[in-house]
C-alpha cells in the first residue's frame, strides 16, 4: 500500500515548490520535467548522429549537386519514352494480377482471422500469426527471394505483390469484419445455416464495399511498389530505373518518373471514381 | 410439443439463467413469457433451438432430446424453428426479398449461395411470405429504407419462409411504438391461428401479452412462478412475477390506442 503513494523519483530529487496562499492553504507545484526530457532528447540525437556518420560540412559542400541532378530529372528526355512503355505495361500487368490474386486469397484468410466468425482459437491465432509475419516482411525482400526461386522476371514480382497484398487486405478486412452487426449472422444460425453460409449471406453484404475499397487501395500501392521491384530483378520499370541511375542518365530517369507519376495519378482518379460509385 | 424436464442453466460466470424449469407446450399454443429484464426469458427461449446450451435436466422438442443434437443434425433441427429478434437482425444493406430468401440458404448448394442464385419457385414462395405479413409492395426496397415495424414484419416473413412449426420471438415489439407493436402482435396471432405454428414470445408489454396470447408464463430469477391461461392472470400474479412492484398503468393508454386502431 505504501508503495502506491510513494512520490516519483523525479520529485524526490527535484523538490516541488511549496506555495503558501494568504489564507494558509498550501499546494505543491512539481518541478517541470521539460528540461530533463530536452536533455535526454539531445543526447539521443547526438548518439544517432555519431552512429550514422552524419556530416554537416559535407552536406553543405555537396548540396550544389542537388539542383544539377534534379534539373536533369525535370528536363525529361521524351525520346526515351518508347523504351518506357513496354516495361510500364509489364509493371501494370504485375500489379493487376498480383492485386487480384492477393485480394482473392486474402478474403478466406480474413474470415479465418476474425474472432467473431471463427470461434476456434488455435486456427484463429495461427492465422493471425501467419498474417503478421507476412506483413512484416517488405515487398522488396519477397521479390528478391522469389527472383531467386522463380528466376528473374515479372513472375517473381507478381508473386511478391500477391503475397504482400493478401497480408494487407486480410488484416484490414478482418478488422472490418469484427465491427459488423452480428444480428443477421445470429438469425442465420438460428434457422440452421452453417457458419460459412451465415457469413456469406449475412456478413458479406456488410463488408463488400469496404473489401473493394481495400482492394483498390492496395492496387494503388502496388503500382508504386511494383515499379521498384525491378531493382532486385523482379521485372517491370525498376529494371530501367536501376539501369538509368547506374549510367547517370538522369534525363531518362526523369522520363520514367514522369510516366509513373501520370499513371499513378490516373489510377488514383479512377479509384476515386469507383469508390464514389460504391458507396 | 416442447417439454422442459427439470431444466437448469448456469452460465460460466455463475449466473443462474434457469432453475428447475418444468413446462409442457402443445403444438399451436401462443405463449407469452413475462418477467423482469434478466429474469431468464431470453435464456428460456434460446434453449429451445439451442442457441444456448442447458446445463441440467432434459429438453424435448417434438420427441427429440435437444442436447443430443450436434453439427448437421442440430442445423436440420433448427430449420423447423423460426426466431424473431428485438433488433430484427436483417441485413440492412440488402433488399427485403433477399433477406427473406436467406432462410432458404441452409438447403442450397454452396455455389448457389456464393452467387446468390435463387430459383423462381423460391422467389415466389418468398413473395408469398411477404404477402402474408402485408408488406409485399416493399419486396424490392432496401431494408434500411423501412420503418422498424416494417422491418420486423420482414423478419417475420423470413421466418415464415422456412415453414417452421415453432416460432420463438425474443422481445419482438420492444423497439416498436405501441400502435405498430399491436399490429405486429396481431400478425403473430393470425399466423398462430392460420398456420397452427406454436409461438413463444418474450414480452414486456403485459397488456399486449394478455390481449393476444392464450397462455402466460411468468418467470422470476430463472424460476417459473406462473403458468396458466391468460384469463387467470390477475394483479396478484403480476405482482408475483414483477417481485411485488406495481406494474405501471400503461394498460389504459393502450386501450385508447386500441380504440384508435379499431376506428381506423
Amino acid at each position: 500500500m505504501a508503495k502506491k503513494n510513494r512520490t516519483p523519483l523525479f520529485d524526490r530529487i527535484f523538490k516541488p515548490e511549496h506555495i503558501v496562499l494568504d489564507n494558509g492553504h498550501t499546494v505543491d507545484r512539481p518541478k517541470s520535467r521539460t528540461p530533463l526530457i530536452l536533455v535526454a532528447f539531445l543526447i539521443i540525437v547526438f548518439i544517432s548522429m555519431q552512429t550514422t556518420n552524419f556530416n554537416l560540412p559535407r552536406l553543405i559542400s555537396r548540396i550544389g549537386q542537388f539542383p544539377v541532378i534534379l534539373g536533369q530529372i525535370f528536363t525529361p528526355n521524351l525520346h526515351y519514352f518508347d523504351k518506357v512503355i513496354p516495361l510500364l505495361i509489364e509493371t501494370m500487368k504485375m500489379s493487376i494480377v498480383g492485386t487480384v490474386v492477393g485480394c482473392i486469397i486474402g478474403l478466406p484468410l480474413a474470415i479465418l482471422a476474425s474472432s467473431n466468425i471463427n470461434k476456434n482459437k488455435p486456427t484463429l491465432l495461427i492465422c493471425r500469426f501467419i498474417l503478421s509475419i507476412l506483413r512484416s516482411i517488405p515487398t522488396l525482400i519477397y521479390a528478391t527471394v522469389f527472383a531467386l526461386i522463380f528466376n528473374l522476371g515479372a513472375f517473381a514480382g507478381t508473386a511478391a505483390i500477391a503475397i504482400f497484398t493478401l497480408s494487407i487486405v486480410a488484416k484490414m478486412l478482418y478488422e472490418a469484419i469484427e465491427t459488423i452487426d452480428m444480428g443477421p449472422f445470429e438469425a442465420m444460425q438460428s434457422f440452421g445455416a452453417t457458419t460459412l453460409q451465415s457469413f456469406w449471406t449475412a456478413c458479406m453484404p456488410q463488408i463488400l464495399p469496404q473489401y473493394f475499397d481495400n482492394c483498390l487501395y492496395c492496387f494503388e500501392m502496388n503500382v508504386r511498389a511494383s515499379s521498384i521491384l525491378g531493382y532486385v530483378g523482379a521485372g517491370g520499370l525498376g529494371i530501367l530505373i536501376r539501369e538509368r541511375t547506374g549510367y547517370r542518365q538522369y534525363h531518362d530517369l526523369g522520363t520514367i518518373l514522369l510516366t509513373l507519376f501520370v499513371v499513378v495519378w490516373a489510377i488514383d482518379q479512377l479509384n476515386n471514381w469507383i469508390r464514389s460509385k460504391l458507396s | 410439443m416442447i417439454e422442459f424436464k427439470d431444466v437448469s442453466k448456469t452460465y460460466p460466470n455463475g449466473t443462474k439463467g434457469l432453475q428447475h424449469v418444468n413446462l409442457k407446450i402443445e403444438q399451436g399454443e401462443f405463449l407469452a413469457i413475462i418477467g423482469l429484464s434478466g429474469a431468464g426469458k431470453s435464456t428460456l427461449i434460446r434453449t429451445i433451438n439451442r442457441m444456448i446450451d442447458i446445463t441440467d435436466g432434459q429438453l424435448m422438442v417434438d420427441g427429440v432430446d435437444v442436447m443430443t443434437l450436434k453439427g448437421k443434425e442440430l442445423r436440420k433441427f433448427r430449420r423447423k424453428i423460426g426466431m424473431i429478434f428485438q433488433s430484427f437482425n436483417l441485413v440492412s444493406r440488402s433488399t427485403v426479398i433477399k433477406n427473406v430468401l436467406s432462410s432458404d440458404v441452409p438447403d442450397m448448394p454452396w455455389y448457389k449461395t456464393m452467387f446468390g442464385i435463387y430459383s423462381k419457385e423460391q422467389k415466389i414462395k418468398a413473395l408469398e411470405a411477404l404477402d402474408k405479413v402485408n408488406i409485399l409492395e416493399k419486396a424490392y426496397s432496401r431494408c434500411d429504407e423501412l420503418s422498424g415495424g416494417q422491418q420486423q414484419r420482414v423478419a417475420l416473413a423470413r421466418t415464415l419462409n422456412q415453414n417452421p412449426s415453432i416460432i420463438l420471438a425474443d422481445e419482438p415489439v420492444a423497439s416498436l411504438d405501441p400502435i405498430i407493436a399491436d399490429i405486429v402482435m396481431s400478425d403473430f396471432a393470425r399466423i398462430n391461428k392460420d398456420l397452427n405454428i406454436s409461438i413463444l414470445i418474450n414480452i414486456h408489454h403485459v397488456d399486449l401479452a394478455l390481449k393476444y396470447a392464450t397462455r402466460v408464463i411468468g418467470i422470476r430469477n430463472g424460476e417459473i412462478v406462473y403458468d396458466g391461461p391468460t384469463s387467470e392472470v390477475t394483479q396478484e400474479v403480476l405482482n408475483l412475477v414483477y417481485m411485488g412492484k406495481a406494474v405501471p398503468k400503461s394498460t389504459d393508454k393502450i386501450e385508447i390506442e386500441g380504440m384508435v386502431m379499431n376506428n381506423g
